[in-house]
């Protein structure tokens, strides 16, 4: 049982306990405000950002080379930021906390 | 289709520079044409601005219709409070019960032209698809699409768009008083019992959100939905890969969306005398966000005018950009999206008998935007 905490803009922390999937679908099914995934997890819409609290960072990892092209036409992106549909839960990830963050 | 040589009419326009200095209505326009320009512009709402009734479409619309758009033309903050008052309705698709909805209509529908033998696909295919599954956003029974058929594909625009736009408002106004009779919450109860800013909205209001949701969502899902058929019939290799691979589905969906990019351009006023990448724009004038220079260009997409099932990453704007992002697109997507799944499961190919291209020609390009007719076979499996 991996935990996964999602604390959105208006400050409203948001946990799933049994956290399975990528990150947008988690989020989706827990109607996490400023998630929206519109594009159903292909990097074409950026719908799904995210903030990685800096101490995760290193167990997350950095983006992708795709996300990495997606996140660059976004001004408001930055060295935390990740796609939320590219990230998968594992267990390693017990305890995760990102920021909800929309472009 | 994409051997079409009309396909990119802005890709000498973009080598030249960022803005192609064009006229509609007797008006000069600053078209503004690569991604990020365009994606930057979207977002920048109080140099261009949505505060501009009728002229948001371009060309302008005030002999189309007698109501300005809602939540179109607007600018947040007013923006925001209008599109939240339908926002409820136009997530809906994200609803397992209405994506399942939506797949017995698709799956009837594909069965209904395979047992027809050569189809017309606007008339027989998407046309009806498109009035049919805007029952289910809108909430309403689906024999209301029978008198939606009639206005044609494209309400405003086709040859008698004022007639058609005056028809489609006495629809509105009507629908706004029966629509107690129908589900729960649906589009036009929704409308009456929406309160801004502590009133109820005016008729001309519940108008103007009625008519784009009639207008805006029409062609542009018509025109998508023929591009993907005729793609599949000249491509029968892409549809064997959707159906090997399906978990392509929501890829291929977005890459056929840029590549039709249904809807060419988009207006904004500029409030004041402003400077656009060199071209001065007065004061009251417009520029025009143009979706499909964008989506063709190659130095964001790696050769744009071929459609890969695939391409990752796909930031299109073919939807839109920023606060205006395309209200209808969950609804658009889940059409796509299902339309192909159904065809990987119960076509087995697609052949192509005829076509007549829609070209879009304005003063200073010409495009082709879909299909004014097309003619297919749809060959069951």
């Amino acid at each position: 049982m991996a935990k996964l905490t999602f604390v959105t803009e208006s400050g409203e922390e948001i946990t799933e306990n049994d956290a399975t999937g990528n990150l947008m679908e988690i989020a989706r099914q827990n109607d996490v405000d400023g998630i929206i995934g519109a594009c159903g997890g292909v990097c074409s819409c950026a719908t799904c950002h995210v903030r990685v609290k800096p101490e995760w960072m290193e167990r997350v990892g950095r983006p992708g080379e795709d996300e990495q092209d997606l996140l660059e036409l976004e001004d408001r992106a930055d060295e935390r930021s990740r796609l939320s549909c590219q990230i998968e839960m594992t267990e390693e990830l017990d305890g995760l906390v990102v920021e909800v963050t929309p472009l | 289709m994409s051997k079409c040589p009309y396909h990119d009419p802005f890709a000498e326009k973009r080598e030249k520079g960022p803005v192609l200095e064009t006229e509609f209505d007797g008006d000069p326009v600053a078209m503004i044409l690569g991604l990020k320009d365009v994606r930057k512009a979207a977002r920048d709402w109080s140099t261009f601005s949505s505060e501009a009734p009728f002229r948001v479409p371009i060309p302008r619309e005030e002999h189309l219709r007698s109501v300005r758009q809602f939540p179109i033309e607007s600018d947040p903050p007013e923006h925001s409070e209008y599109r939240k008052i339908v926002e409820p309705a136009f997530n809906r698709p994200n609803e397992l019960e209405y994506q399942l909805r939506m797949r017995s209509l698709i799956q009837e529908m594909i069965t209904e032209v395979i047992s027809l033998g050569s189809i017309e696909a606007i008339s027989d295919f998407a046309l009806p698809l498109q009035s049919r599954a805007l029952t289910l956003l809108l909430g309403v029974p689906e024999s209301e699409a029978d008198v939606w058929i009639k206005w044609g594909v494209h309400v405003l625009r086709d040859r008698d768009g004022p007639t058609k736009g005056r028809e489609m408002e006495n629809y509105c106004m009507k629908a706004f008083e029966k629509c107690s009779s129908w589900e729960e919450n649906n589009f036009f109860s929704l409308l009456n019992e929406a309160t801004f800013h502590g009133r109820f909205l005016t008729d001309e209001e519940k108008l103007g959100f009625a008519n784009l949701a009639f207008a805006g969502g029409r062609d542009t899902v018509i025109n998508t939905v023929c591009l993907i058929l005729a793609h599949l019939a000249h491509h029968p290799d892409d549809l064997e890969r959707l159906r090997k691979e399906p978990e392509l589905v929501n890829c291929a969906g977005e890459e056929f969306v840029r590549f039709a990019t249904p809807l060419t351009h988009i207006g904004r006023k500029c409030p004041v005398d402003t400077e656009v990448h060199g071209v001065k724009v007065k004061a009251d004038k417009l520029i025009s966000l143009c979706w499909a220079s964008a989506n063709f260009d190659d130095t964001v997409f790696d050769k744009p005018t071929e459609i890969r099932l695939d391409r990752k990453p796909n930031p299109h704007v073919a939807f839109g950009n920023g606060a205006h992002t395309c209200l209808g697109a969950p609804h658009a997507r889940l059409i796509i999206r299902t339309l192909l799944t159904q065809l990987t499961e119960l076509v087995s190919s697609i052949t192509y008998l005829s076509g007549q291209p829609k070209i879009e020609k304005t003063a200073d390009y010409e495009r082709v935007n879909s299909f004014e007719s097309l003619q297919l076979r749809v060959n069951g499996l």
